[in-house]
């Protein structure tokens, strides 16, 4: 072949390339005959899908305001809640972007040929498909083209890898054959169309362009290249179709679900659904024990989850070998969903009444009820995973089931009933309750009516002896910083918190209603509380229920004392080494992680943080302590906690202390390192209680040092 | 088959239990009531029978005033069919109560009557025994294991020498022990669901049986427990104590 490539741009000086260039008419209406058959084949796929999904009931719509909807798709485009697993994550994002621009690319390209077909123009003299834009598009879309093979190759050779935290299908290899098949046909046809159409410039299609001087090299004619260019286009728009028609049966259907999930505004960490009486009444049960019981969004999550374990490997109930893992529980739910849904739909379309349908119970075979109890509600899995599912808020609705049904014997079982009769999971005498603070001055609403902050004490504090010691500290605090503040006394019950996250929703709803009713009677506007769990149902249960306050966790109070001067820490430094555990109910559902450390890095390090030791999960990617989600009242025995691996961590950290701020961390952790065999030991203590060793109280202003 | 199931209403044992300044019994105004604990267990294993046999129902009864229904609405809500209460505004001994359940038990005639080895507020363990010799039936008391088969019932036994295991034909009673099972919680939806449930009314009239006494209480004290505590601050120290003490006695 005598005649260079870039000579072809004299003989015709506009920049562009006939679309379907080469294609003859007849294959041309045969392949958009194609294509409307795959996105037939495509919509009747989602159409399906979607009808699954309505099986569940539509979810109280909240609405989202712009701002946040802005960051959700900033979420997708960026794919922003992809974290940790960095190889994977940027394969990830190779992949999407470069089908992402290469679909739009190809959609540009439609849009052209039609219009430029209404407009009646000849083939070689398109709408826009020329000069700069065209060479830009060339240049982009082959620079994508490679982003997305790239990206393939990663995921094609961790497959390859026995790599036991990926899920298999085989169908997920053909979806990857797709892409690098597809990625690489259309290269090798837009380097045969090269030498085929002798377009200008050819070297913006820099990887066509490559190809078809490879093909020069190997001495191909025009001609011959014009045979197989046809042949090559064909390979590569039927297997592009086919992708097209198969993507709503593969796990591709997780990029349509997974959007919808993500735009659609799901509850907060640490946020739970609410069920009223009316609707109790109404449906006559509680909670999930079928799949269709679950809300529309939840059924969604079953097919926007891609099985990539992120949330396996952040569950502590898994790691301690617990039979849970939220990915297994969100998949079993999808391959139920896939044997029966149908059967519902079916029997539901003839009965006319949903509720007539024919739903088979989850409960037992589906799922586990151990692998229900598993669950700490650390909230680990929902805030890890990509794609927004809340395998968390699945297992509490089925709890609730659970619950409603009797269905919870034991030790759990008989801390429910002692919430219920006492207002305490201790079963310990109400009129008891303010019994901690007999021998410290504590103001109650009645001796400061006036009272700007209410501290909440919560049940921990109020009968266990170890906890006391931290609401002391508190109370030594808040009066030495002159805080105007009161407790409730013999008037608080328990939140209600670990009941709700047991399933126990009515029994939270009567104890979170009481005090609500006590919080009225006192005028309470501003609650300090230790106990995250505390602060975090009343940020986030309370208000569902009507009660709106201004609440923060002591160690938020106790760092603006600290930083206002209203205490001042004795700048003495302190020995040793101190790492501090947040509490998932803080750190993660709250985003409360730099408070507790100043006050800490006040107490012992002259303010500076940087020395307090880290562990290595911590902030929001922190670990469960075990305690949560009502499991601090299950019999485990000490070798089979979930939170075991917490305890190594903070052990081989080889800090003298380590800190906490949750009351139930402080019971965790502290059983955990006396279970332990090592032969490191730790001291466990409140934030309040390392502020509180570094003031001088006998300087409390009216007060004989108590 | 039929299973009733006597369930009591005693107060909750967690709480602090006062005398009251007569001492005519205990002070009530601030005490959450519950099942009593053993019924709770006679009833969950009636259930767990009538899980195994389909044709089963469970009857919970009570003899007691009006807010006896709490506590039959909880043994409702647990699983139990339907409740009867025999509305009495007075506290029976033993004797009578037994003598009422008696009469139940003719007007119902069960097949078995699963029921607490005693009640935790007089611990007498006596009413089932009682029923049993009014009713002359077997019995089998301090249940830990029950086997519910076709014609006869196998029940071990808890006493002071092991276990024994006896074989008993129906209609029988049977008082359980603690060790029998762990009973199930009965959360508010399913006491709003068994709302639906019906509790039947009797009066003791209807049921032909008057309230004898042959028990009288003449004054209720409190038991001065005089306990002595001793905070230790290591298990050597608390091993010495302990020596100290064993040598002592
Ligand atoms: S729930 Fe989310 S994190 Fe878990 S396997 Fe599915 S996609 Fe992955
Ligand atoms: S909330 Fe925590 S314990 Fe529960 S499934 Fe998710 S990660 Fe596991």
């Amino acid at each position: 072949m005598e005649r260079g490539l870039l000579s072809a741009a004299q003989v015709d000086p506009v920049l562009t390339r006939e679309v379907f260039g080469n294609v003859s008419k007849t294959s041309q209406l045969i392949f958009y005959l194609l294509a409307a058959a795959a996105v037939l084949c495509f919509a009747i796929g989602v159409y399906r899908r979607v009808r699954l999904w309505q099986l569940g009931a539509k979810p109280a719509g909240k609405s989202a305001s712009c701002k946040a909807l802005g960051r959700k798709l900033g979420d997708i485009l960026f794919q922003r809640r992809m974290i940790n697993r960095s190889k994977i994550n940027l394969a990830h994002r190779l992949l999407f972007v470069g089908f992402g621009i290469l679909f739009i690319g190809t959609v540009l390209i439609a849009i052209e040929h039609v219009l430029a077909d209404l407009l009646g123009r000849e083939p070689t003299d398109p709408l826009f498909h020329k000069g700069l834009y065209f060479a830009l598009y060339e240049v982009t879309l082959d620079l994508f083209g490679l982003a997305m093979i790239v990206g393939c190759c990663v995921f094609m050779a961790r497959r390859w890898k026995a790599d036991s935290s990926i899920d298999r299908y085989p169908a997920d290899w053909v979806v990857l054959w797709a892409f690098l098949l597809i990625g690489i046909t259309g290269y090798v046809t837009e380097g045969l169309r090269i030498i085929q159409a002798q377009t200008p410039l050819p070297g913006w299609s820099f990887v066509g362009y490559g190809i078809a001087s490879l093909f020069q090299a190997l001495d191909m004619s025009q001609s011959a290249a014009t045979e197989v260019h046809i042949a090559a286009w064909w390979f590569h728009a039927v297997l592009a179709l086919a992708f097209i028609a198969a993507f709503p049966y593969t796990r591709l259907m997780h990029s349509i679900a997974g959007v919808l999930n993500l735009m659609h505004d799901a509850e907060n960490l640490g946020e739970m659904q609410l069920v009223t009486l009316e609707e109790l009444e109404e449906t006559g049960r509680i909670g999930v024990s079928a799949i269709d019981h679950f809300d529309r969004s939840r059924l969604i999550q079953l097919d926007a989850c891609v099985s990539c374990g992120r949330c396996e490997d952040a569950c502590p109930a898994f790691e301690a070998g617990k039979p849970l893992s939220p990915r297994t529980v969100v998949q079993d739910l999808r391959t139920h969903l896939n044997v029966v849904g149908p059967g519902i739909l079916a029997t539901t379309k003839d009965a006319k009444d949903p509720s007539d349908g024919d739903s088979v119970d989850i409960h037992g075979d589906t799922i586990s009820a151990e692998t229900l109890w598993s669950c700490t509600t650390c909230g680990a899995c929902a805030d890890i995973c990509p794609l927004g599912v809340t395998p968390l808020g699945m297992i509490t609705d089925m709890r609730r089931h659970l619950v409603g049904e009797g269905q919870l014997r034991g030790a759990p079982a008989t801390s429910l009933q002692k919430t219920q009769r006492s207002g305490n999971p201790w079963g310990l005498p109400a009129n008891d309750r303010f019994a901690w603070a007999a021998d410290i001055e504590v103001p109650t609403v009645k001796d400061n009516p006036e009272f700007e902050y209410l501290y909440w004490v919560g049940c921990a504090a109020a009968y266990d002896r170890r906890i006391q010691n931290v609401a002391r500290s508190v109370v030594k605090l808040l009066r030495y910083a002159d805080v105007s503040f009161a407790v409730l006394g013999a008037e608080e019950k328990c939140t209600g918190e670990s009941a709700r996250r047991m399933g126990d929703e009515f029994l939270f709803q009567e104890l979170a209603a009481a005090n609500i009713d006590t919080f009225k009677k006192y005028r309470v506007r501003k609650i300090v509380a230790h106990c995250p769990h505390c602060v975090n149902s009343f940020l986030q249960d309370y208000p569902q229920l009507g009660g709106n306050y201004e609440v923060i966790h002591h160690s938020q109070l106790l760092d603006l004392l600290v930083e206002t001067g209203r205490l001042p820490v004795s700048t003495a430094d302190k020995q040793g080494k101190v790492v501090y555990h947040d509490p998932c109910y803080l750190a993660r559902a709250n985003e409360v992680t730099e408070a507790p450390r100043r006050v800490i890095a006040a107490a012992h390090f002259e303010k500076d943080e940087s020395r307090l030791t880290e562990l290595p999960r911590n902030r929001r990617h922190t670990s469960c302590c075990g305690g949560g989600g009502g499991r601090m009242w299950f019999d485990d025995s000490p070798g089979n906690r979930s939170g075991n691996g917490r305890i190594d961590e903070i052990l081989n950290s080889c800090a003298e202390t380590v800190a906490v701020s949750c009351p139930f961390c402080m019971v965790m952790v502290s059983d955990g390192v006396a279970a332990s065999t090592s032969q490191e030991s730790v001291q466990v203590r409140d934030v309040a209680e390392i502020l509180v060793d570094s003031i001088d109280l006998d300087s409390l202003p009216g007060s004989s040092s108590s | 088959m039929k299973i009733l199931v006597p369930a009591k209403r005693v107060p909750d044992t967690d709480q602090k239990i006062e005398v009251c300044e007569d001492h005519s019994g205990i002070e009530t105004g601030h005490l959450p009531f519950v099942v009593n604990p053993f019924d709770a267990i006679a009833l969950e294993e009636a259930i767990r029978i009538r899980e195994d046999r389909v044709d089963a129902e469970i009857v919970a009864v009570s003899v007691g005033d009006l807010e006896y229904e709490e506590q039959l609405r909880t043994a409702l809500a647990m699983g139990a069919d339907r409740a009867i209460r025999v509305d009495c505004i007075e506290s029976l001994d033993p004797w009578n109560t037994a003598c009422v359940l008696k009469a139940l038990v003719e007007q119902e005639s069960p097949d078995l009557v699963l029921m607490g080895k005693q009640a935790v507020d007089g611990d007498c363990n006596q009413t089932g025994q009682f029923l049993a010799a009014m009713l002359d039936w077997p019995q089998a008391t301090f249940a830990s294991r029950i086997k519910c088969l076709e014609d006869k019932l196998l029940v071990d036994r808890e006493t002071d020498a092991g276990i024994e295991t006896v074989e008993l034909p129906f209609p029988a009673v049977i008082t359980v022990d603690l060790r029998l099972n762990e009973p199930r919680y009965a959360s508010l939806p399913g006491i709003m669901k068994a709302k639906k449930k019906e509790i039947a009314e009797i009066s003791m009239g209807d049921l032909g049986v008057q309230n004898a006494e042959k028990m009288h209480t003449v004054s209720v004290r409190s038991a001065k427990t005089a306990r002595k505590r001793v905070m230790v601050s290591s298990s050597c120290e608390l091993a010495e104590k302990l020596r100290e003490s064993l040598k002592s006695t």
